[in-house]
């Protein structure tokens, strides 16, 4: 909750670089004015001076203190002006909030991850995370699905991954172009080229709410346990405090409780895919 | 429990001194009914006691519908409220719950929390739509409050609650132990009396117990039926006691300006991706006895509804949830 006390008041970040990874999503670094520590599937509130604050989950290595990184869609008043800024901006954070992955759970297992579009950003600090466990690992394999090649993110990422021992990347995207030798369909195809131990792995899935749903239901036809698929929710989490009560579900303040929860936690609880 | 005793007219003196080192408010009587005044000396005459709620609800002095959540915290003069229904007061642990966890304190709330001391007031009578013994909530406080205040027949008498409101009491030498079994005899009669107007009165309510299976069980044509005269003017949220969500405004120089806000109104759901569960009317209202009567229960232990009866009173639409309740009872 950085040096103060109160629960609502942000600490200044310093906006170092931008790194834009598609024509909607662009990476910002940041420079907190103190060390900042968080766990892996966390997340935390940004904000733009005198605009507003918006949630979301650190795209960097949680084992890195002294600065973060956050991958923001433009999708809203926000984050438009989230896009606009430049190196050198002061921003706000608040957090970390929330229950992240629970990574000491993943030890002696497979990890099978499903990620679409910008859902990506929390994968990429869980995989931070895995990589820096990968001993107590079985394996880890991303599925990972955009709209076409050029909406893929990361893509510097996605060659160091290759090159690690234990990970597995599987790539689709909804509509191929140019020289793009990958796969082409929804997400889910993907899970049908992979090759996992369910009895002795975990899923983990984060993307646009639509592909939660349809990722959640075929992992639970592969035979995957619901209390084995962890899921990371999407909400409207304002306050980040359990309290505003914008990103209710159910019984469960998104921000507080989760936002990462297992399938069997949330799947009797309304409206968890939209 | 205790009961102390002072006379009017030296309690009155003594508000009138309070006033000076106190910030006072009490649930004062003018031509439009019963509310929340700060007290000033031309008052002290007007306070209604005995009375069932003020129009305001009590969490209006703890979370005020804005405030800059930024700013400095300033403790201030010591504050005292005199002449909250027990409704209110057991409301005020919904908000406890939320906003003293300990995982995430206001530090705001606990200030004025701290900050308060609260008298509250046996009700003897009702108003049309009181139903808090519905909810298993006496109209008198016998925990919670720090002191609870009865006026009879001239005397004003406390019944002593917390050890803070003991130590407020001995700030008045006149209040003195009240050992007359007649008098707390005749209050408890009058308990009684309220207590049975309320039973009387509330026939056909279904049992509190049973209400959060009513809600979780009623199909979309009950929510469709009954929000049918909803406007979404977010009424019912602000004068509800329970009621707590609220908004974060940013302002310039990363302050945050924190505004009561309500379910009911188009868009408390929606995120910046366009997804919004609420998007229609009557998911809105159902959410908000889902809350009250299902999730809140369910998360807190605890039914987010003390009966009062004020979203009755403020619904422009005449929506009365009681009938819902009465229809599936």
């Amino acid at each position: 909750m950085g040096n103060n006390n109160n629960i609502y008041k942000p600490i200044r970040a310093k906006l170092t670089n931008v790194i834009e990874e598609s024509a909607l999503i662009k990476t910002f670094c940041l420079t907190p004015e103190q060390d900042f520590e968080f766990k892996t599937g966390q997340f935390i509130e940004v904000s733009v001076d005198g605009i507003g604050e918006a949630p979301f989950t650190p795209s960097s290595s949680p084992l890195v203190k002294e600065k973060l990184e956050v991958t923001v869609m433009k999708t809203g008043y926000v984050t438009e002006y989230m896009h606009n800024l430049k190196p050198g901006a002061l921003m706000g954070i608040r957090g970390p909030f929330g229950r992240g992955y629970p990574v000491d759970k993943f030890h002696d297992k497979e990890v099978l991850i499903l990620g679409g579009g910008c859902g990506f950003a929390p994968i990429r600090s869980l995989l931070y995370n895995l990589i820096a466990i990968s001993d107590k690992l079985r394996k880890v394999t991303l599925c990972y699905g955009s709209k076409t090649p050029e909406d893929c993110i990361y893509k510097p990422y996605i060659s160091v991954l290759r090159q690690t021992p234990k990970f597995e990347v599987h790539r689709s995207v909804d509509k191929a172009s140019g020289d793009w030798s990958e796969r082409v369909g929804v997400v889910t195809i993907l899970l049908d080229d992979v090759k996992v131990d369910i009895k002795n792995s975990v899923a983990v899935v984060c993307g646009p709410p639509v592909m939660m749903k349809f990722g959640t239901r075929k992992l639970l036809e592969m035979g995957y346990p619901e209390h084995d698929i962890y899921l990371s929710m999407e909400k409207n989490m304002s306050c980040g405090l359990g309290k505003c009560g914008h990103c209710m579900m159910g019984k469960y303040f998104v921000c507080k409780d989760g936002p990462v929860f297992t399938y069997d936690e949330i799947k009797d609880q309304p409206n968890i895919w939209d | 429990m205790q009961y102390r005793s002072i006379k009017k007219e030296e309690w009155d003196q003594f508000l009138g001194e309070l006033i000076n080192t106190h910030i006072v408010y009490a649930n004062v009587a003018d031509e439009f009914g019963e509310d929340y005044e700060l007290l000033r000396s031309g008052h002290i005459s007007n306070i209604a006691y005995n009375k069932p709620k003020p129009a305001t609800s009590l969490k209006s002095f703890f979370l005020p519908v804005r405030e800059n959540v930024t700013s400095e915290i300033s403790t201030g003069r010591k504050r005292v409220i005199i002449g909250a229904p027990n409704c209110d007061i057991e409301g005020l642990s919904i908000l406890d719950e939320i906003y003293l966890d300990k995982d995430f304190e206001d530090p705001f709330y606990r200030t004025r929390r701290e900050n308060t001391l609260l008298i509250s007031s046996d009700c003897f009578g009702t108003q049309e739509h009181c139903h808090c013994l519905s909810y298993g909530i006496r109209p008198y406080s016998l925990s919670k409050s720090d002191l609870a205040v009865i006026c009879m027949d001239g005397t004003i008498i406390f019944r002593v609650i917390s050890a803070k409101g003991e130590e407020f009491l001995n700030m008045m030498p006149g209040a003195g132990l009240l050992n007359d079994t007649n008098i707390i005899k005749a209050i408890e009669d009058k308990q009684k009396e309220t207590e049975s107007i309320l039973t009387e009165a509330n026939k056909g309510l279904p049992d509190y117990s049973r209400t959060g299976k009513i809600v979780a069980e009623a199909k979309q044509d009950i929510w469709e039926k009954y929000s049918a005269r909803c406007v979404s003017c977010g009424a019912c949220a602000t004068i509800c006691p329970t009621c707590t969500c609220f908004l974060l405004i940013d302002k310039p120089g990363f302050e945050k300006v924190k505004q009561l806000d309500a379910c009911q109104y188009p868009g408390f759901e929606r995120t910046a991706g366009g997804e919004d569960s609420l998007h229609k009317l009557h998911d809105r209202f159902r959410n908000r006895y889902m809350c009250k009567y299902v999730w809140k229960p369910q998360k807190f232990n605890s039914i987010a509804c003390t009966g009062c009866g004020r979203c009755i009173e403020a619904c422009i639409g005449k929506i009365n949830k009681n009938e819902l309740f009465r229809e599936f009872a």
